[in-house]
């Protein structure tokens, strides 16, 4: 056995039936390795889109996701992805071929320092440098991606190690680790829970990565504490959860960002008080004490000095600290919010209005649907008006904001559950970004339904520049995009256009029941902008609601 | 305001770069910097500058992979024995 098919093997043993790539010179022996090998590649066109696959496959299923590409510019091209998956926390695994350990230093063909390229985009990074180390490498790598704060490890493998000879090695047995709660800040933590008169939670995408949804339901369940979530934390709460206001901060519901303004407790959830969520950090829930659970210590105290953190595993936590306030009348104004500050669908005229197309997809669409975003003002369209009831329905580049992620996520997201609905949501402008992955739902014949948003505008940066940059619209104007039907055509991909509303029934029920893959592109106005908005600089409760 | 940190980790060729990059990032200017290399392990000292709460620093080194120890030679004594 060589050591690529002892990488193959390796990979077996860690439950890898999936992985996604892109081959090339100095990783050959791997394709070699995985031409036969019991582990299925899925080809994607780009290294970037292998990288967000992968992605999409971890965070649709909560495994390990796997890509490789070959050394240089395959290795460059991956580092977006794993920058994306960083900020995200999602468990990868990026295996490149490096040229042969030799010439490394040499300025060889295709070489680039991806060890270096790694740091800062990595949880972990390796450099195999004999064959011995291949065994403890891929294990570790596993375990790292999975352990803790989950994120991207990859490992770099020179030539000579894949094409030379492998040493077995027997996977250690890890031991469990986990530490008892500290009984004291439990007890403080349910006085604080008892005592408070307007208790928030704030739910990040940490309890998601801590498969901890059930655990966070039933303490919800069992305190009737109002809640708010974040971008990546959508499909936690169950959207229809009585006092839960949907998501926080620049694009958060007016309930949310209010109900955080007057809280006296808020208790952070595997949440890290990003810029996106917090505003103005020094007016952040303000009259607030904190109970901060994270399982990364780094994250306590960071931004936000709180009054308790723990750091345990939340499945165990959040049982331990449930105790019910009472809190009635703070429930009372929380419904009250709600109402008042209730979605509107209501657009005069002719033209499709985003937010309540979105709307009816999500009220359509099947059970366990997969809705993967792209980056931009649908995004956050889909983050406040589609609701689904899993943390794995929802993906969507939260902390990198990934333009070009919607559909390579959405290719993974499909592989990984083939019998469920797997939905695009795109923009003009991220769909351009990796259109070469129409070739990988092509190639293996995907189901993937994409709804292509299209303002022929660089549609988030446009709303910035009208009410930032005094209209000076630079750089943002598409009116030269592509036909994209025929674009997907090329691709055997069938759609359609839409542009008035009384087209969208019928067009959502053809892209939901087409047995391949879809495109609805939705033709919408450019002067459309996401409401509510926290300008940058202000506090939460200073939301802009539009503009005359 | 400076700070003075002792730092234990498993050694590997990239690790020092591991360390200035999480110094870099984190807002800490390097004022001086001793490494040894011993039975595979680097011990290092470290004397940092920042405006920033030394504790922003050495929770991210806590958290880099081959660190064992990240010790801060001040009043607040030992931060963390990590294994």
């Amino acid at each position: 056995m060589n050591g690529a098919n002892f990488v193959v093997h390796a990979l077996k043993e860690q439950n890898v039936t999936q992985v996604f790539g892109y081959p090339g010179g100095a990783i050959m022996p791997l394709y070699d390795a995985l031409f036969d090998g019991g582990v299925d590649h899925l080809l994607c066109r780009h290294e970037q889109g292998a990288a967000m696959a992968a992605i999409g496959y971890a965070r649709s299923t909560g495994k390990v996701g796997v890509c490789i590409a070959t050394s240089g510019p395959g290795a460059t091209n991956l580092i977006t992805g794993l920058a994306d998956a960083l900020l995200d926390s999602i468990p990868i695994v990026a295996i490149t071929g490096q040229v042969p350990t030799h010439l490394i230093g040499t300025d060889a063909f295709q070489e680039v320092d991806v060890l270096g390229l790694s740091l800062a985009c990595t949880k972990h990074s390796f450099m195999v440098e004999t064959a011995e180390q291949l065994g403890p490498i891929i294990e570790q790598a596993f375990e790292i991606a999975t352990s803790g704060r989950p994120g991207p490890v990859l490992i770099d493998i020179p030539k000579d190690i894949q094409v030379g000879p492998s040493v077995a090695y027997a996977l250690a047995q890890l031991a469990d680790t986990q530490k008892p709660l500290d009984q004291n800040l439990i007890s403080h933590s349910k006085l604080l829970i008892s005592e408070a008169k307007k208790p928030l939670l704030y739910v990040g995408g940490g309890v998601g990565m801590a498969k901890a949804v059930s655990e966070l339901r039933t303490f919800i369940e069992q305190t009737q504490i109002p809640s708010v979530c974040t971008l990546k934390a959508i499909g936690c709460i169950q959207h229809d959860s009585t006092y839960f206001m949907g998501m926080v901060g620049m694009h958060g519901s007016k309930a949310s960002n209010l109900a955080i303004q007057e809280c006296d407790l808020l208790i952070a959830v595997g949440a890290r008080f990003d810029d996106r969520v917090t505003g103005k950090l020094d007016e952040f829930a303000q009259h607030a004490k904190v109970i901060h659970l994270d399982v990364d210590a780094a994250e306590i105290d960071k931004l936000r000095q709180v009054t308790i953190s723990m750091t345990d595993d939340l499945k165990q936590v959040l049982p331990a600290i449930t105790v019910q306030p009472s809190i009635e009348q703070w429930q009372q104004h929380i419904s009250e919010m709600k109402v008042t500050h209730a979605n509107r669908y209501d657009h005069p005229g002719e033209p499709i209005f985003a937010p309540a197309l979105l709307r009816q997809l999500a009220e359509t669409m099947p059970a366990d649907t997969v809705i993967c975003s792209d980056v931009g003002q649908h995004q956050m369209w889909v983050a406040q008006h589609m609701f689904v009831d899993r943390p794995e329905n929802h993906i969507s580049s939260s902390g990198l904001g990934t333009m070009g992620f919607g559909v390579p996520a959405a290719v993974g997201a499909q592989v990984a559950r083939p019998n469920d609905t797997v939905i695009a949501v795109s923009g003009d402008g991220s769909f351009m970004m990796n259109i070469q992955e129409l070739g990988t739902i092509k190639r293996k014949q995907l189901p993937v339904k994409i709804l292509l948003i299209d303002n022929q505008r660089l549609g988030m940066v446009r709303q910035w520049q009208e009410l930032f940059f005094n209209g000076r619209f630079s750089e943002t104007i598409l009116t030269d995009n592509p036909d994209f039907v025929t674009l997907a055509s090329a691709f055997d991909i069938p759609g359609e256009t839409i542009v008035v509303k009384s087209q969208i029934e019928q067009a959502l029920q053809r892209l939901l029941n087409s047995d391949g893959p879809y495109l609805l592109h939705v033709s919408i106005s450019e002067e459309e902008n996401v409401w509510p908005l926290v300008p940058p600089g202000a506090a939460n409760d200073q939301m802009m609601e539009s503009v005359g | 305001m400076n700070n003075t940190l002792t730092i234990e980790a498993k050694h590997s060729p990239e690790f020092l770069e591991r360390l200035l990059r999480v110094c870099r990032h984190r807002g800490f200017s390097i004022v001086s910097i001793n490494a040894t290399i011993e039975q595979q392990l680097t011990h290092i000292e470290l004397t940092v500058s920042s405006d920033r709460e030394i504790t922003l620093l050495t929770k991210q080194l806590d958290k880099v992979i081959g660190i064992l120890t990240v010790t801060l030679l001040a009043s607040s004594g030992n931060i963390k024995a990590s294994a």
